[in-house]
């Protein structure tokens, strides 16, 4: 496999595990969320800057990352969750845009230069590049995907489904609506973190605007693809999202556009997702069962 | 003084753009409870339209009128092909549904127009006045103008017609409405057709006013004015006219004149949280 | 100072200029089965709903086990051991129909967030869950998709997931509207199943015949006020109360 595959690779499995992080707030939890590339940010950014002008190495950083993202998540979450779906929609755009203009703008990340200089990870001495580095990726995607079925089957994820369903009998139930809420937004921002963490490292160097608005949509775009609430969805989606540029190389100029048309057609035709109960590639896979068994 | 007259002029003209294009979002809000951040979409359509049909037959009238039609179709289009299908859902289908349109629309313009920033260089019928000593250019006469004159239209329309009144009807209650015998199907696609020709207008007069027509000319609008709908209270029409009138001219003081280093896109963000911790229904909200 | 299970105490609520619910007081006691009737908009659901505290009162009091509960968010009355069904279902559609009971099974585990990371779908909780719907007749449809059940048992489910919160109170919201004959019966032996085992049993019922059969007293509301209360002889004899259902006039014509 060529150096350039392996690297879109590692980086699809650094998307899919943000997705998957948006999947337990927006999937699970069933709460909107569009600035989930904040959080994508604000790791990439602890990541650089405890690395470079903090001089520590990678995995020293990296629990310092994870509690620094999720720490904002569960700040800004607070106020947030509170909101009525539409409210909530616009305060994460708006979270969104905030956070890339303090990045932007606050001297301290270096402004619209960005971070340069962010170091390579070392396991045990070897440099992780190339192939290492994509299964570093893919071990923490995995440790991702683990924890998000850990999530699902516990009474912190039963409780996040009732209130995404129907939350004024959920509360009724005994389940506080903000506190479950939070725990998703917690856990869902923490992965987003640990996903910047090994951007930050793989690209050596980062810049506000790398986390915009538009990747927001991106990510939730993948989700929505792959099967909001689905546990292989948001990998599926980031796979899908991430694969089709290349494919579309000769098409490139037209690439915004087909992924505008594909997020579309998805949304209004099977907003479960491709892995949702009413998708059509069930339809076709249950057919197909059906079809073996009377031949 | 005069500087600071001419700076607050400018702001208001800014806002009064804003409030077309808020205008929109709230009346869309207010029958389908959809945030239609597409509309964003439709303003800029307005902007390649009209300047498209003006380069076609120099009548800037006809430009604006024809730009006007088109829009309309367009945010009916929206509506019936995306929205309407999409309500039984909970509410982010749409949503994500209307950011895919808006996404779309972006790239249909720079496939179309191209990539580059379009100039929009119109012979306007009003030339610029000196009221004491402060110059009013012709473009902002023309936003105070127009705008003026649509914003009496649309509250005119609101308030004293019956479709006016269908539509408030159906955004209180839209069942309701509808067991009332109100054909709250065409009362919807009616508010999209007042809020997106006022998007085209908008978009032609921004066009006009700074010379510029370019395909990402929505993004900001299209967040922007959500969070000035927050900020008027959602649903409310009034509100959303005084929250972009403010805006525009905070905007325009704050940073243009009193250098505040802040980036001037996200002072609207900011107002919404401050607003939103307190006054969670708006300036002017009764929900 | 009383052993009141539940007292309202001149409780109102403000919708704006609209009075919902005005200087309404009354009360219950454990295992008393007490029926809220009165004509549509008179305030019943919103009554449930400030019990259940869905709403908070804007005057009054209102008294849980002697205790202030004005406010409480309602995740908060159910651990205090308040449970409630929904005029309109709310099943969690997604789950099945054992799912939903033990989405309330998870009571206890939600009051602490590091309880609420253990596993739920244990053998324990599972045949916990699989009496509870056994108590209410539809322990066949547990593994049903919650969604597609047919009315009667959508309340049955409604009740069955109340009752797993081993509640004091419970609030049934015109939980016999729409259902056959023999639903009717089946749930009306149900809910004396549960006074039976103490629970005292707050209800909203359109249907006179069932509402004055099961309740112990009647509490009539009318356009947010308290109109009567007492047996159903009292209530059902009581000239306003004719007034309010039938309309003026109709009080002579009774007597």
């Amino acid at each position: 496999m060529s150096d350039y595959s392996i690297t879109i690779l590692s980086f699809i499995a650094i998307q899919a595990m943000v997705a998957c992080g948006l999947n337990v707030i927006v999937g699970y939890a069933g709460q909107i969320s569009l600035g989930h590339a904040a959080f994508f940010g604000i790791g990439a950014y602890a990541s650089a800057l405890l690395t470079t002008k903090g001089g520590l190495t990678f995995w020293m950083a990296l629990p310092l990352v994870i509690l620094i993202t999720a720490s904002i998540g569960l700040v800004l979450g607070m106020p947030s969750l509170r909101l009525r779906e539409d409210f909530l929609a616009i305060t994460t755009i708006g979270i969104n845009f905030i956070v890339e203009s303090i990045f932007l703008y606050v001297p301290f990340f270096g402004g619209a230069l960005g971070i340069g200089g962010i170091p390579s990870i070392y396991f045990f001495g070897t440099r992780l590049r190339g192939a290492n580095f994509l299964y570093l990726c893919l071990f923490f995607l995995a440790l991702t995907l683990l924890i998000s079925r850990r999530f699902t089957k516990s009474w912190a994820g039963l409780a996040c489904f009732a209130l995404r369903e129907e939350e004024t009998a959920a509360s009724s139930m005994g389940v506080s609506p903000v506190r479950f809420k939070l725990v998703a937004f917690v856990i869902g921002t923490a992965m987003a973190g640990l996903g910047g963490a090994l951007y930050a490292h793989q690209m050596r160097f980062i810049s506000a605007t790398d986390f915009g608005f538009p990747l927001s949509v991106m990510m939730l775009s993948m989700v929505v693809l792959g099967g909001m609430g689905t546990l292989w969805g948001p990998v599926l989606g980031a796979l899908i999202l991430g694969v089709l540029p290349e494919l579309f190389r000769p098409l490139v100029d037209y690439r915004m556009l087909l992924n505008a048309a594909i997020l579309l057609l998805m949304i209004r035709f099977q907003p479960g997702g491709l892995l949702g109960e009413e998708s059509f590639l069930r339809h076709l896979f249950s057919r197909r069962r059906r079809e073996a068994h009377h031949g | 003084m005069q500087l600071f007259l001419e700076q607050l002029l400018n702001g208001a003209a800014m806002g009064a753009i804003y409030a077309l294009i808020t205008l929109g979002l709230a009346l869309v809000y207010g029958v389908l409870r959809i945030l239609h951040v597409a509309h964003a979409g439709v303003y800029a359509a307005g902007a390649y339209a009209g300047l498209y049909l003006y380069s076609l037959t120099g009548s800037l009238f006809l430009a604006v009128a024809g730009a006007m039609v088109l829009c309309s179709l367009l945010g009916v289009a929206i509506e019936r092909l995306i929205y309407t299908p999409l309500l039984k859902y909970p509410p982010f289908v749409p949503l994500i549904g209307s950011i895919a349109v808006f996404l779309a629309l972006e790239e249909i313009f720079r496939l179309v127009g191209g990539p580059y920033i379009l100039s929009f260089p119109a012979e306007l019928p009003f030339s610029g006045i000196t009221l004491r000593g402060v110059v009013i250019s012709p473009a902002i006469l023309s936003i105070y103008v127009v705008s003026g004159v649509v914003l009496l239209l649309l509250w005119f329309i609101v308030t004293k017609t019956e479709l006016g009144l269908a539509m408030r009807a159906t955004s209180q209650d839209r069942d309701v409405a509808g067991a009332m015998g109100i054909n709250t199907s065409l009362v919807i696609s009616m508010t999209f057709v007042l809020g997106s020709a006022v998007a085209a207008v908008a978009g032609i007069l921004v066009g006009i006013y700074f010379n510029q027509v370019y395909p990402t000319m929505g993004a900001v609008p299209a967040y922007k004015c959500l969070a000035l709908i927050v900020v008027g209270g959602l649903g409310s029409l009034p509100g959303a006219v005084l929250a972009s009138l403010l805006l525009g001219v905070g905007e325009t003081l704050l940073i243009g004149y009193a250098n505040i280093p802040l980036p001037r896109d996200s002072l609207a963000f900011i107002a919404m949280i401050a607003v939103l911790l307190w006054r969670p229904g708006g300036l002017l909200g009764n929900r | 100072m009383d052993n009141l299970l539940l007292r309202l105490e001149g409780v109102s609520k403000h919708f704006g200029g609209l009075k919902a619910v005005d200087q309404v007081s009354f009360s219950l006691s454990p295992g008393e089965i007490l029926g809220l009737i009165g004509p549509n908009g008179a305030g019943k659901t919103t009554c449930f709903n400030l019990i259940s505290g869905v709403y908070t009162p804007t005057l009054g009091k209102i008294f849980f086990e002697g205790a202030s509960t004005g406010g409480f968010p309602p995740h908060r009355m159910a651990a205090l051991g308040v449970g409630r069904t929904f005029q309109v279902v709310k099943p969690f559609t997604s789950l099945s129909v054992l799912q939903n009971v033990m989405v309330a099974l998870g009571l206890s585990r939600y009051r602490g967030v590091f309880a609420s990371f253990a596993r739920w779908e244990t053998e324990a909780v599972r045949r916990q869950g699989l009496s509870l719907l056994e108590e209410v007749g539809i322990a066949h449809l547990a593994d049903m998709p919650s969604g597609k059940l047919p009315l009667g048992n959508q309340r049955c489910l409604e009740l069955a997931r109340a009752l797993a919160l081993e509640p004091k109170l419970l609030l049934l919201d015109e939980t016999f509207s729409g259902l056959r004959h023999e639903e009717i019966s089946l749930l009306s032996r149900l809910v004396e199943q549960v006074r039976r085992k103490g629970i005292a049993v707050l209800l909203i019922e359109h249907n006179m015949k069932v509402a004055m059969g099961l309740s112990d007293r009647l509490v009539v509301l009318d356009h947010g006020r308290l109109l009567a209360q007492g047996s159903a002889e009292e209530v059902r004899s009581n000239p306003q109360v004719i007034e309010a259902y039938l309309g003026k006039g109709a009080s002579s014509h009774a007597s």
